[in-house]
């Protein structure tokens, strides 16, 4: 394994790491203020829909303003869905690097999320395939694109950015 | 016989000024499978869009109730729908959601059916030594009852004793027409179905849907976003429809909106928005009104939550949206959700809509998961117990007028019953309709 291979397989563990522990703002921190965010949907023809433009997304945001406010509102104290402490294990492996230069970086990686959900006690988990794109950030790394791909399409109730 | 009398499910007593749901109308096992059997598998439900089979020997897989159908276009164009099981040990002949194919053969024993649904061949039935009985029987595939078209939407029932699609639907037309009228061309389903399912019964998501009461209650955090994004204008994030229209805020003045019902279940509740850029269709505001004069292109900004009972519901109001509910147990139910688009809309507008979409809509969006968890919430709650009557089905009871008003004049149309409302009257006599279509349909196991 590359030492740069190393590097972002062990960004991407800091990642989930965030995640789980619900240090959100330290989350985003990690993307670029101009960073894609992108879960497609699933077609019925059992492929994902490729292009946002045209086709529905699951979750589509450019810009990291957009995080910013999906974790206002789970902050918000205002939403029935997110104050039930829902407690969720990344596990992130795979890690293959695809493409890099000096600047930016390419990854795709498997990811696993169980998912404990405390008002329900009922657990269940969400699985599939992560794109991270990265670009340079003077020392740092930081996380330009990241596209996720679920698997498991039938969504148990809701689904939110911490359980991805 | 069952155990179910009508008055211990709905009390209704206009004259009393009464009309209350019982708890067990969302928990009862029972009368859930009288449910599945009388309501979703005894009468209309819709089945899909024309669309979603546009071409000869294209086809769509889905339920009736319980009851796995194809809706295919046969060779000459004709759509069809039949039950989605083999004749012979009646597996599911079709596993996919969609495709297209000329033939259908069945995985068990290859018995092989064209698109219009006929048998084509049975394996070696020459040899098979089949007695007479069996050469008698049709070995097609068994056509639904009644199927039948509006304006693009196809519905099935398995009964065929139900009134013509053009009577079940009634004077709720007019409402799938501003949905049809958007475009010239009709509507289309984006590409992309998100599904979801939620721990509680059916009516749960058949009441939100016309609830206004609910708004700014179970969503303020959404709310509060589209506030500060109308302040901040960025164009990192996308403008909402909502937030750039007043009637569902608690001091907005006169008339904002008002509700619906129509024979059979079908109801609307709606409220006044104006002609704005904020809209998607805006870009055709003056070719609607050219085409269908100005009240029903008016009519077509506002917001409009409809239900066509017992299954589809279109969302007009953050975005645009069709739902299918689909019941799996008295606990859980089943969503389709897609995105409903006016065919041959600018690029511009299509990914301004699917925007919108996305983050009120989806079940990973900043909305629907507050309105679903209140939903499993509620199911909770509906535990046997001693005060078994909700409460919920109760405003708006006196400002409910018979037939229609000026409102529904500008589109031609005459309900049932209609309520004109305030920002803060959020009618719930609304509902009244669906239990007495669910009555009507249940008539036979429950008096
Ligand atoms: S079950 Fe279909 S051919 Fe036997
Ligand atoms: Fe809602």
């Amino acid at each position: 394994m590359s030492a740069l291979q190393a590097e972002l397989a062990h960004l991407l563990s800091h990642e989930a790491r965030l995640l789980d522990e619900s240090r959100f703002a330290e989350w985003i921190d990690l993307y670029t203020p101009d960073c894609l965010y992108w879960m497609p949907a699933w077609r019925e023809d059992g492929t994902l829909t490729q292009d946002p433009d045209t086709e529905l997304s699951m979750i589509f945001y450019r810009g990291r303003r957009n995080l910013e406010d999906r974790v206002k509102r789970l902050n918000s104290g205002h939403s029935v869905a997110s104050n039930a402490m829902t407690r969720v294990t990344h596990m992130v492996t795979n890690v293959i690097l695809d493409e890099d230069d000096n600047a930016t970086a390419r990854t795709r990686a498997a990811f696993l999320v169980n998912v404990y959900d405390a008002r329900t006690s009922l657990t269940h988990n969400f699985f599939g395939s992560y794109r991270h794109a990265f670009r340079r950030d003077g020392e740092a790394w930081k996380i330009s694109e990241k596209i996720i791909h679920l698997q498991n399409e039938v969504i148990p109730t809701m689904l939110d950015i911490y359980s991805i | 016989m069952t155990r179910f009398a009508l008055k211990d499910l709905i009390d209704d007593r206009p004259e009393d000024g009464v009309f209350r749901i019982n708890r067990a109308m969302f928990r009862d096992e029972e009368l859930f499978n009288l449910e599945m059997r009388h309501i979703f598998e005894g009468g209309w439900v819709f089945v899909g869009l024309a669309t979603q089979a546009e071409n000869p020997h294209d086809y769509f897989t889905t339920f009736i109730g319980r009851v796995p159908v194809i809706v295919s276009r046969d060779g000459e164009g004709t759509l069809r729908c039949f039950v989605n099981a083999c004749p012979h040990k009646g597996v599911r002949l079709v596993q996919k959601p969609c495709g297209s194919a000329r033939m259908h053969v069945c995985p068990y024993h290859s018995w092989t059916f064209d698109s219009a649904g006929a048998n084509r061949n049975i394996k070696w039935q020459k040899r098979g030594c089949y007695g007479a009985g069996f050469d008698q029987e049709n070995h097609d595939l068994a056509a639904v009852a009644q199927f039948g078209e509006y304006r693009g939407f196809l519905f099935a029932s398995l009964n065929a004793d139900v009134p013509s699609l053009e009577d079940y639907l009634g004077e709720a037309r007019a409402l799938l027409d501003l949905v049809a009228d958007k475009s010239p061309e009709g509507v289309e389903l984006v590409p992309g179905r998100v599904r979801f399912t939620y721990r509680a019964n059916w009516k749960m998501q058949l009441e939100n849907c016309s609830d206004q009461y609910h708004f700014t209650s179970t969503h303020p955090s959404y709310i509060r976003i589209l506030e500060q994004r109308a302040k901040e204008k960025s164009d990192d994030v996308v403008e909402a429809s909502l937030g750039a229209s007043d009637f569902w805020q608690e001091g907005a003045k006169g008339v904002t909106g008002g509700t619906f019902s129509f024979d059979h279940g079908h109801v609307l509740n709606w409220g006044a928005m104006g002609v704005s850029a904020a809209s998607p269709d805006f870009e055709r505001a003056e070719e609607i009104a050219g085409r269908l004069g100005e009240p029903r292109r008016n009519w077509i900004f506002n917001m409009r939550n409809l239900t066509i009972f017992p299954n589809l519901q279109i969302a007009d109001n953050a975005s645009s949206q069709m739902r299918v509910i689909r019941p799996l147990g008295p606990n859980l139910t089943e969503m389709q959700t897609w995105c409903i688009a006016p065919r041959g809309e600018s690029a511009e507008a299509r990914r301004f809509r699917i925007r919108q979409y996305e983050d009120f809509f989806n079940p990973t969006g900043m909305a629907t998961p507050d309105d679903t968890v209140c939903y499993e919430e509620a199911q909770t709650g509906m535990a046997e117990q001693e005060r078994g009557w909700l409460q919920g089905h109760a405003r708006g009871f006196t400002a409910t007028q018979d037939g229609g008003n000026p409102f529904s004049d500008m589109l031609g149309m005459t309900p049932a019953r209609n309520v004109v409302a305030d920002a803060q009257l959020c009618d719930e006599s609304l509902f009244q309709s669906y239990y007495k279509a669910w009555a009507e349909r249940m008539a036979e196991v429950v008096q």
